[in-house]
């Protein structure tokens, strides 16, 4: 990181330094302000309703209206900036669960004037944009955690103290699947493989299309973006990958202790420069960490799947979204060992990881001068966004004739690929004019 | 090692032909063999054959050209437009949309080259061997196991000279591969992968809502021959039918029996035991866009038990660390070997250095003369084509078996199974509802 960090343009202040709202005790509630009010946001902010929601910012006021009839107290905005800027001495933190492309310059103007963030997963859009908004959060020192649930849960912990209690042995290969975008057999959560739509619909009375936008090349607006469909297309969302790569990539990050990886390589459906590829695969390499061997990590999405295992029984779901870690002393399916009379002789790791309060409950009390949440930015989410967004580099379709040549070397420290100069292009996109981060 | 031969008896073949015996009992066909009829008989080496072409507006021209030293003397197609060029390149020929009318009016005919849709394949193929003609068919041979197992038992009773259309098979590289493996190149084998991103538009997509009227120039109704009825539409063909269950086999049908008879004859594939596949979606219409399908093979011969995985829509293996920096693993097509000591990238070990080392053993596989050639030879009384149905109807098998796991992906997930194959018997064990997709219900009128 110490050698990224000259990437970063910005200037963070430390938020001790600031007159801001300081740390505030336990004893007493944070103020938080939302940017994104409708979808995700609202969810996350039902969690967070022990603390006092002072502000909300939604693009679209149709979308953001439950949260805005359900604290009519919450002063209300359309442009985050303007939020900031107005509400910057009553608030202590915000929660940012807008579309991927704008996470970045969200996340960074709230850590720019020392509050706290929770965001949304993926961290980021872009590998940059990961690296230095992890970097001004460990510089701020404010309490940061990514949307990324599981990392809270028991079976994170219970993956993670199996593989460290030696119960499979070294693990060398691991493979993790979804099905998104598709939703079950014959149906899509949100559409990829798809070209852009020439129509020009007219934008909704309630939206702020040109804020939607916001760091995005200008395009007319359609209803294929927004709300939530986003996510297939390489301008605004980062793909199945994105999606749900931070979720499930993120207790094998923990379990094996993984870092930046060596290479990577992928293949997927017909690429376009839209949206995301209808399935993909990618697989990345790791070197020995500590006392942990080398490791590839197998990524499948779009209703790919590794092969089912033959220690799992006739009769045990073999999952649409699953993890199996394959150890040179026998596999781990989730949390179980196989095959089930394994598991059922080996019973339970010892623990040595402390369970957590909850996802949420650890940022309000990392804000609350706490230690710090799970999913904090400098310590894991960072490290985690890039490398699902590296493994969505893989398949940039002006790449794809160049990959079938080598697999991408990955210089984690250097946030460079050393084989392959024009791909390092695509770890940082330009913004449209006016937007930085 | 067992030598392969160019006489249908190739490595692998004697079991499945056991096979074949023992499951003969369930062919309803009744076959007369060719030396009972009074029909054209064998065609000296030095005579002509006359040729019927059914099916010529896609990929028949080009069968039609490979056997063009031949006399052509019939052409049948049902769609004039489509086929009009090539009806123009024969003036010679009679012209005839229903193959059924053809074989029975017109007697010159020696033998057929099949190349309809997938789905029309068996009653065509099984009608000019009920009447004792030579065959060539595209492939896959069927749309069914269940067809493919009744040609291959038909065919071999009549006794007629049949070829499959998958001409990769009579490639010099065809034959290395099965050598090199043979002499132990890279060890026993346990893992092939093999891919395809041919892309049969469309799929993944469900039936139109539309009834455009069927062009003055086709015969839809007999386009359609044995698929239950629907109105025409032009997204079914030319050529897209391919993507449509009713029609056409996707990807794994359209390229298996190209890209797998190498594999096949190499590790001397029989029946697979079980098979799993995923995909981005099935639907009862048409392919998915892009699926892996697993074959579980038990040890054979000598040989490991071994994992076939076949990849199309762009999905493929990893890259290979054998393989060197800056050399191309493309998703268009070819097959990765895994052997115990090695492995080879289509019929070339991997790295190149490995192959420069490597001494080639000796050229034991006969070489053939040419795919077509190696038909109109067997036709003329010279041995039996190297992809004859001896060989093609068990491969066609295996390939649609693949088809079977493929369809039934959600009702697997939801059991919590694979498929397990009863290949012999033609039967799913594990899953009963599998099997309606092992034979097609034909329409009324239409019978093998």
């Amino acid at each position: 990181m110490g050698a990224a960090a000259a990437i970063g343009a910005f200037t963070v202040v430390p938020r001790h330094v600031l007159g801001g709202a300081g740390n505030t005790p336990p004893s007493e509630k944070i103020n938080i302000a939302s940017i994104g009010a409708g979808g995700q946001a609202a969810s996350d902010l039902r969690q967070m309703e022990s603390e006092n929601i002072v502000a909300l910012c939604d693009v679209d006021w149709a979308r953001a209206s439950g949260m805005f009839r359900r604290h009519p107290d919450a002063r209300k905005y359309r442009d985050y900036r303007e939020m900031l800027d107005k509400e910057d001495k009553n608030i202590d933190a915000v929660v940012v669960a807008i579309p991927d492309h704008m996470h970045a310059v969200a996340s960074m103007a709230a850590i720019k004037r020392g509050k706290h963030v929770y965001c949304e997963k993926p961290l980021t859009h872009d590998v940059y944009e990961a690296r230095v908004l992890a970097e001004a959060a460990r510089k701020a020192g404010v309490a940061t955690q990514m949307g990324n649930q599981g990392q809270a849960s028991e079976q994170t912990r219970l993956m993670c103290e199996t593989i460290w209690d030696g119960a499979i042995g070294q693990v060398h290969d691991v493979h993790v699947w979804t099905d998104r975008p598709l939703r079950g057999i014959n149906d899509v959560y949100w559409p990829q493989g798809v070209g852009r739509p020439t129509e020009k619909p007219a934008v909704p009375d309630t939206m702020a299309w040109d804020l939607w936008l916001g760091t995005a090349p200008e395009r007319p607006y359609h209803p294929s973006y927004a709300p939530f469909k986003w996510r297939g297309w390489w301008d605004f969302g980062t793909g199945a990958l994105g999606d749900i790569g931070c979720h499930r990539i993120d207790p094998i990050f923990r379990a094996l202790k993984l870092g930046h990886p060596t290479s990577v390589e992928g293949c997927c459906t017909l690429v376009n420069n839209e949206t995301y590829p209808v399935a993909s695969r990618v697989t990345y390499e790791f070197p020995a960490r500590g006392n942990m061997a080398p490791v590839r990590l197998h990524w499948y999405d779009g209703g790919m799947k590794p092969p089912r295992p033959k220690e799992l029984a006739d009769g045990r779901t073999w999952s649409t979204n699953g993890i199996l870690f394959e150890g040179d002393e026998g596999k781990m399916y989730e949390t179980r060992l196989l095959p089930e009379s394994r598991q059922t002789a080996y019973g339970k790791p010892p623990q040595m990881l402390e369970r957590s309060p909850g996802h949420y409950v650890e940022w309000i009390q990392a804000c609350k001068g706490g230690k710090p949440a799970g999913s904090n930015f400098p310590d894991h989410a960072g490290l985690l966004a890039q490398l699902v967004l590296l493994g969505n580099l893989s398949l940039q379709p002006a790449l794809k004739e160049k990959v079938t040549r080598t697999r991408l070397l990955w210089d984690g420290d250097a946030m460079k690929i050393t084989n392959m100069p024009e791909a390092n292009q695509y770890l940082r996109r330009e913004y449209r004019k006016g937007w930085t981060l | 090692m067992r030598e392969a031969g160019t006489n249908g008896k190739a490595v692998g073949c004697t079991s499945r032909r056991q096979v074949l015996g023992a499951a003969a009992g369930l062919a309803v066909a009744t076959i007369v063999p060719r030396h009972v009829l009074g029909g054209a008989g064998h065609v000296p080496p030095s005579e002509k054959l006359n040729i019927a072409g059914i099916g010529i507006g896609g990929r028949g021209q080009g069968d039609l050209d490979e056997v063009g030293s031949e006399n052509i003397v019939a052409l049948c197609d049902v769609d004039e437009h489509y086929a009009g060029d090539v009806f123009a390149k024969y003036p010679k020929a009679r012209k005839w949309t229903d193959y059924r009318k053809m074989l029975d009016e017109q007697k010159d005919i020696d033998a057929v080259v099949i190349a309809t849709p997938d789905h029309t394949h068996a009653v065509i193929t099984m009608a000019a061997l009920k009447r004792g003609k030579h065959v060539y068919c595209e492939k896959p041979l069927t749309h069914s196991v269940w067809e493919a197992r009744q040609i291959t038992l038909a065919a071999r009773e009549a006794g007629v000279a049949t070829q499959l259309g998958n001409q990769g098979q009579a490639s010099e590289g065809n034959r290395l591969v099965s050598e090199f493996i043979w002499d132990g190149a890279i060890g026993p084998v346990r893992e092939v992968h093999a891919w395809c991103n041919r892309y049969i538009s469309p799929r993944g997509i469900g039936r139109p809502q539309e009834t455009p009227p069927v062009p003055g120039t086709l015969n839809w109704d007999l386009w359609l021959g044995p698929a239950k009825h629907r109105p025409y539409h032009s997204c079914y063909l030319p050529f897209s039918w391919r993507g449509w269950w009713d029609f056409g086999t996707g990807v794994l049908g359209d390229i298996g029996c190209h890209q797998l008879d190498p594999v096949f004859r190499a590790l001397k594939l029989g029946y697979p035991t079980t098979i799993e596949a995923s995909s981005s979606g099935v639907n009862d219409e048409t392919a998915p866009l892009t699926s892996i399908v697993r074959f579980q093979f038990p040890a054979r011969e000598g040989m490991p038990p071994l994992t076939l995985t076949w990849y199309d829509g762009g999905l493929m293996p990893e890259r290979p660390p054998e393989l060197e920096e800056g050399r191309r693993f493309g998703n268009a097509d070819d097959n990765l070997f895994v052997g115990d000591k090695g492995k080879m990238l289509g019929h070339r070990l991997i790295p190149e250095t490995k192959m420069k080392a490597y001494e080639v053993p000796a050229k034991t596989i006969p070489r053939s003369p040419g795919h077509h050639k190696e038909w109109l030879i067997a036709c003329k009384g010279g041995p039996p084509a190297r992809s004859n149905f001896d060989w093609a109807g068990p491969l066609t098998e295996i390939v649609l078996m693949g088809n079977v796991a493929l369809r039934m992906e959600k009702q697997l997930y939801e059991k919590g199974l694979k498929l397990h194959c009863d290949g012999p018997n033609m039967r799913i064990t594990n899953l009963p509802e599998a099997n309606k997709y092992i034979r097609d219900e034909y329409r009324d009128g239409w019978t093998l």
